[in-house]
């Protein structure tokens, strides 16, 4: 999988597990700021990914992520 | 009799059957064979069964007493993975949830969730932070519960309150910094744990330093928003505030202090804390200067009864736990 299409793979888990519209979204959109979300949101989205990826995220890890570019970053060393 | 002793009566009347993830552990398994060998519980202990039953020989405890279950056995692992990816709003699919139960943790919480076990107990090997998320991926929050959080049950020597010497008290361990929406969950929460583990019609009131409006400022306003979402979110429940302390649980405070109607004022048997700073600050107060024995912290906003014990826990408090939990399960069927 190249790189544009694991960004688009995670904007459609994000807008998923935070219940917005993927268009809304981009690799810069902060998790904290803009989506507000709570920590059990992260948790869906953590496991999101586990499904869909097969990539087993540590919690603290992804939360540490301020914006989606990030998490991406995390998921490709992880791959 | 005091109200450890009503809990264990209650526990022994209805048996649950408890999972122990960590059962290898030398103070789980005391605490697991204990409670189960005195009939409070069953335990059911998850994890490698030729381990376990080695450590259990080694220990001299009888065998009977547990229910042993082998997380490397494929075939009543495929029964629970087929019977929870059947349920709705699962979170894990097939591949990823095999993947986790390979830790006793998830195994035991999968169990719990298909009604295999009635409670998960864990905590003395795993962090806090590792039950929390094994709770939220495995179990999930109650609908239209946004956080986990906690509440104490305070046994205060002298004190004259609505239920005797208890008070129930959250969050003092878990949610630091509620927003609005998180403390109406706390409430609400809190509410339902001490009904189901105590029978208790819960008064449950929100504190802060204004009693209605006497202050001003947004440490209050934070607290009045919560107060709304609880009440619109709740409203068989009764939930009141924003009062001062005193006003919610000493009737005379109330009288002078409350000039309206509330079935809360003077009588709350519930106390919410605005933030965890006012919430272990207060704990640490009533234990203190109080003398109070504090039994928790118990965990809520999940689906099912989830319990965290403190790693530096004696066998004596993590009996204690493991009795509050099963008579919480109970209470919620």
């Amino acid at each position: 999988m190249d790189r544009k299409e694991l960004e688009a793979q995670v904007i459609n888990m994000v807008a998923t597990s935070y219940k917005q519209e993927a268009s809304n979204l981009s690799m810069e959109t902060l998790f904290k700021e803009d989506l507000g979300g709570a920590s059990v949101q992260m948790v869906a989205l953590v496991a999101e990914i586990e499904n869909e990826l097969d990539v087993e995220l540590m919690l603290a890890d992804a939360s540490g992520c301020a914006a989606i570019g990030d998490l991406v970053n995390l998921i490709e060393e992880e791959m | 009799m005091g109200v450890l002793d009503e809990i264990y009566k209650k526990a022994k009347a209805n048996p649950r059957k408890v999972a122990f993830p960590e059962a290898t552990n030398e103070k789980m398994m005391q605490a697991a064979y204990e409670t189960g060998k005195e009939g409070y519980i069953i335990p059911v202990l998850v994890g490698n069964g030729s381990e376990i039953r080695e450590a259990a020989r080694e220990r001299g405890y009888e065998e009977s007493v547990f229910e042993i279950v082998d997380i490397s056995e494929e075939g009543y692992k495929n029964k629970l993975i087929e019977k929870y990816v059947a349920l709705p709003q699962t979170i894990l699919k097939e591949k990823a949830l095999n993947r986790r139960m390979q830790n006793p943790l998830y195994y035991a919480m999968v169990m719990q969730a298909v009604e295999e076990a009635d409670v998960t107990f864990a905590g003395i090997d795993n962090t806090t932070g590792d039950v929390l998320l094994a709770g939220q991926m495995i179990i999930g929050l109650k609908e239209g519960i946004s956080t986990v959080s906690s509440i104490g049950l305070c046994d205060i020597p002298g004190f004259e309150g609505s239920e005797g010497t208890l008070l129930a008290v959250g969050d003092s361990a878990v949610c630091t910094n509620p927003d609005a929406k998180q403390l109406a969950d706390i409430a609400i929460s809190a509410c339902d744990t001490v009904k189901a583990l105590l029978d208790w019609e819960p008064r449950c009131a929100m504190v802060c330093y204004s009693t209605l409006g006497s202050g001003q400022g947004e440490l209050i306003d934070k607290v009045v928003q919560a107060l709304e979402i609880a009440k619109e979110q709740r409203p068989d429940l009764a939930i009141d505030g924003e009062f001062q302390f005193d006003a919610a649980i000493s009737p005379a405070v109330a009288k002078k202090k409350v000039k309206r109607e509330s079935k809360v004022a003077g009588r709350a048997n519930i106390v919410i804390w605005p933030d965890l700073n006012v919430g272990n600050v207060g704990v640490k107060l009533i234990q203190q200067f109080g003398h109070a024995d504090a039994y928790g912290p118990m965990l809520q906003g999940f689906n099912k009864v989830v319990c965290d014990c403190s790693r530096g826990a004696p066998v004596s408090e993590i009996k204690g736990n493991i009795v509050i939990s099963a008579v919480r399960a109970a209470g919620r069927s």
